[in-house]
């Protein structure tokens, strides 16, 4: 075998007997070689996210229509994809000027703001209950999954069981035990029905939290704890100045998380709500949703949608800003 | 060892394809057909559309291939597949995305196939006229038909001293204010107010068609905002909420299955709902507290004027195989060969009705409808059937979806009757 050049590698067969032709080493440059290997990967990426992530971002300035796909397109594997009639800003303009837009981006960010506090809060609650030691650990700590591995679609149908009005089981206690008089309406107010959305995504979401924040947790190391408790801190300043503070990272990846999963959440709404009563339930989703599918304008549905992914982007440098610029500092 | 050349395989294959053509002839009861055919429908019976596919395939000799997709999913998937360029030979397409799939091309006209003269002619003309295009062609022929009802509670009113079902609206809202105060009910009506297409506009145009009011003038126009009819509906609906009459829950009910299911309880004295659900609630023991029999018909109050309409099967313009996509369509929505079996399985099955008068004159179905329903009254109810033809307009959907919030609105006070149906009429000229 030829010598290699340090930081070389070389590819191919030399000096087999049988073989006709000769093959003469390629040698790559590391870089070439690493190149090499991720590109089935990159292609990929291309293919299933970039790619789509343009054409969507094309449609949101075409007139859109699925079953008239004449006129200009390209050509992808035999795969044609048209391009429709170029717009240019009118489906932003229309949506903008629509007052339901605007209805729903209030009540989205109060919806995502109510849950990240909700769903952060209570993953810490409950992450900082299972950092404990107490019997019956590995066990909460397993049953704490289930409901962040069911899918939202049983998760709704299961929270419909548990609140509705007429066969709820919640009601159903809450009369026996003489609580109530009659049975509560929890969807019958546009307010409350958010809310409620609001806590089955939490109850759906929150595990996950805990999840990350449990795992944060035990990398922390001991000694960090039992200095500051040589110092005379006690539970609630270990937390603030120890564990909180050490959290950062993990915290800016759960706020992020929970922002964009609650901007895009659609599938509770769909099985709870509709987004009624009237439109009080009816989110930036749901309305970029019913846009594109029910009213078969994908033009204005994904221009909709796109306005949330810039609001998801907004708000990631934001929690980077709050979060993470200390951190960073320090670190 | 021998070789097998290109010669003598042929002449194996050749002998082997024969052999097996004389074996199987006279076996099976009809030719294959040369294509597959795709046939796709919303979820409604799977097993029972599923059954229906394999009967055909065995006795018409027919390669079917069916799918269901989820009901709220369905038209949109299915422009989504023929975006892509997928051809689904035969496709159950609603009332209301029909005009937009005849318009862009997605479907085959009908009118000239083999079959759909004498097909039309035995149709009743109002279910005709609304499986029509707006250009008068047809591209459909029926899956089923029907209107919205008035069923009622007989035990309960028989509770609460009540003689006889309402006959008009101010009727049923003293016997439900009544049943209220008696506490026999706490909700005592339950009207199909969910949040679904199915739901909020088809009652709407039902009451307000009951209250001698059009929604829509000649020229589709919404027009609700003149009519004195449908503010009597209006302020009805917003009196029954304001009482606590309904359950406060139905405004976020997801479809109309849902909130039918509600009246299985026994818990409510009135409902009004699509015609074939009181086949669940009446005939249905295992599922409804009110079968067999205890949930019955009567006429729609007021004029007995409801909302009627008709889905369909279709057939894709694209299709490669029109002769044998129309044979199932035909199957399906018709008589093929004389024999009206998938539109005779569906009255038994699930008291889906169909736009041909003479399938109720069949014994069976007349035996089966008599354990659910008045078949009489039912025949005299399809006569007060009332048609639109406004879902043919390219702004329909958008509008029967966001007519539902001020529709809602308006029951729940938050916005005026005058105001409400004022906003109804300026929605619909916005989308125009």
């Amino acid at each position: 075998m030829a010598a290699e050049a340090p930081g070389t590698l070389s590819i191919g067969r030399t000096g087999r007997r049988r073989t006709r032709a000769v093959f003469r080493p390629v040698v790559l440059s590391e870089a070439a070689f690493a190149w090499l290997l991720i590109i089935p990967a990159v292609v990929g990426i291309l293919l299933v996210i970039v790619f789509p992530l343009l054409y969507s971002f094309w449609m949101s300035f075409a007139d859109v229509n699925l079953l008239r796909a004449t006129g200009p397109a390209i050509e992808i594997f035999g795969i044609r994809l048209p391009l429709f009639r170029f717009v240019g800003l009118q489906n932003y303009a229309r949506t903008f000027a629509d007052p339901v837009y605007w209805s729903s981006l209030w009540r989205t960010l109060y919806f995502v703001g109510a849950f990240v506090l909700e769903a952060t809060l209570m993953g810490l609650g409950m992450a900082l209950v299972l950092h404990e030691r107490f019997a019956g650990r590995p066990l909460m700590r397993s049953l704490l999954l289930i409901p962040w591995s069911l899918s939202r679609v049983v998760v709704g149908l299961l929270w419909i069981g548990i609140l509705d009005f007429e066969f709820g089981v919640l009601n159903g206690i809450l009369h026996r035990a003489g609580l109530i008089d009659g049975y509560i309406a929890f969807f019958k107010e546009g307010f409350r029905a958010l809310n409620v959305l609001v806590s089955v995504y939490m109850w759906n979401q929150a595990p996950f939290a805990t999840l990350l924040l449990l795992a944060g947790m035990q990398s922390i190391p001991e000694e960090h704890y039992m200095a500051a408790a040589v110092d005379g801190a006690g539970y609630w300043r270990r937390l603030w100045y120890i564990t909180l503070p050490a959290l950062r990272p993990i915290l800016f990846l759960i706020l992020v998380l929970s922002t964009v999963n609650a901007f895009l959440m659609l599938d509770l709404i769909y099985v709870l709500t509709m987004g009624g009563p009237a439109q009080d339930t009816t989110t930036i989703s749901w309305l970029g949703f019913q846009t594109a599918f029910s009213f078969f304008k994908f033009g204005p549905g994904t221009a909709i949608l796109y306005t949330l992914t810039a609001l998801c982007l907004l708000l990631t440098f934001v929690y980077h800003w709050v979060v993470l610029r200390r951190y960073e500092a320090e670190a | 060892m021998s070789r097998l050349d290109r010669r003598s395989f042929l002449k194996g294959a050749g002998m082997l394809g024969a052999s097996t053509a004389l074996a199987g002839a006279g076996t099976r009861p009809a030719r294959a057909a040369d294509k597959p055919i795709n046939f796709s429908g919303w979820v409604f019976k799977p097993d029972t559309v599923k059954d229906y596919v394999d009967f055909f395939n065995k006795k018409h000799g027919g390669q079917v291939k069916y799918e269901a997709i989820p009901w709220a999913q369905y038209h949109p998937t299915m422009e989504t597949r023929s975006f892509a360029g997928e051809v689904v030979d035969v496709m159950y397409c609603a009332h209301n995305f029909r005009e937009r799939w005849h318009e862009n091309g997605l479907l085959r006209k009908v009118d000239d196939l083999p079959g759909m003269d004498e097909l039309k002619k035995k149709m009743t003309p109002a279910n005709l006229e609304s499986l029509k295009n707006k250009d008068g062609s047809l591209s459909s022929v029926p899956y089923f038909t029907s209107l919205f009802i008035l069923i009622y509670n007989e035990p309960m009113l028989q509770q609460a001293g009540i003689k006889a079902p309402a006959k008009t609206w101010d009727e049923l809202m003293d016997h439900c204010t009544k049943l209220k105060k008696d506490k026999v009910s706490e909700t005592p009506y339950l009207p199909n107010w969910n949040n679904s297409p199915s739901g909020t506009m088809p009652q709407f145009m039902s009451d307000c068609f009951s209250e001698g009011a059009n929604v829509f003038d000649a020229k589709n126009q919404v027009i609700v905002d003149q009519e004195p009819g449908a503010a009597r509906a209006m302020e009805r609906w917003q009196k029954a909420w304001k009482a606590e009459l309904v359950n406060p829950e139905v405004l976020t009910k997801t479809s109309s299955t849902d909130t039918h299911r509600l009246f299985w309880s026994g818990r409510y004295a009135y409902t009004t709902t699509h015609s074939y659900y009181l086949k669940s609630s009446a005939g249905e023991p295992e599922n409804s507290k009110l079968a067999p029999k205890k949930a019955k018909m009567a006429m729609y109050p007021g004029t007995g004027q409801s909302y009627m309409w008709t889905d369909g099967y279709t057939v894709n313009a694209k299709s490669k195989n029109l002769e044998e996509a129309w044979k199932l369509a035909r199957f399906l929505g018709g008589n093929l060969n004389g024999d009206w079996y998938v539109q005779r399985q569906w009255c038994l099955i699930a008291g889906l009705d169909n736009p041909y008068p003479e399938m109720y004159e069949h014994p069976e179905i007349v035996k089966s409808y008599d354990n659910w329903v008045d078949l009489k009254l039912l025949k005299t109810q399809y006569t007060k059937g009332k048609v639109i033809a406004a879902y043919k307009e390219p702004w329909y959907g958008e509008y029967d979806t966001k007519a539902i919030a001020i529709v809602q609105n308006i029951i729940r006070g938050s916005l005026t009757v005058p105001q409400g149906l004022k906003d109804l009429a300026k929605l619909q000229k916005s989308l125009a």
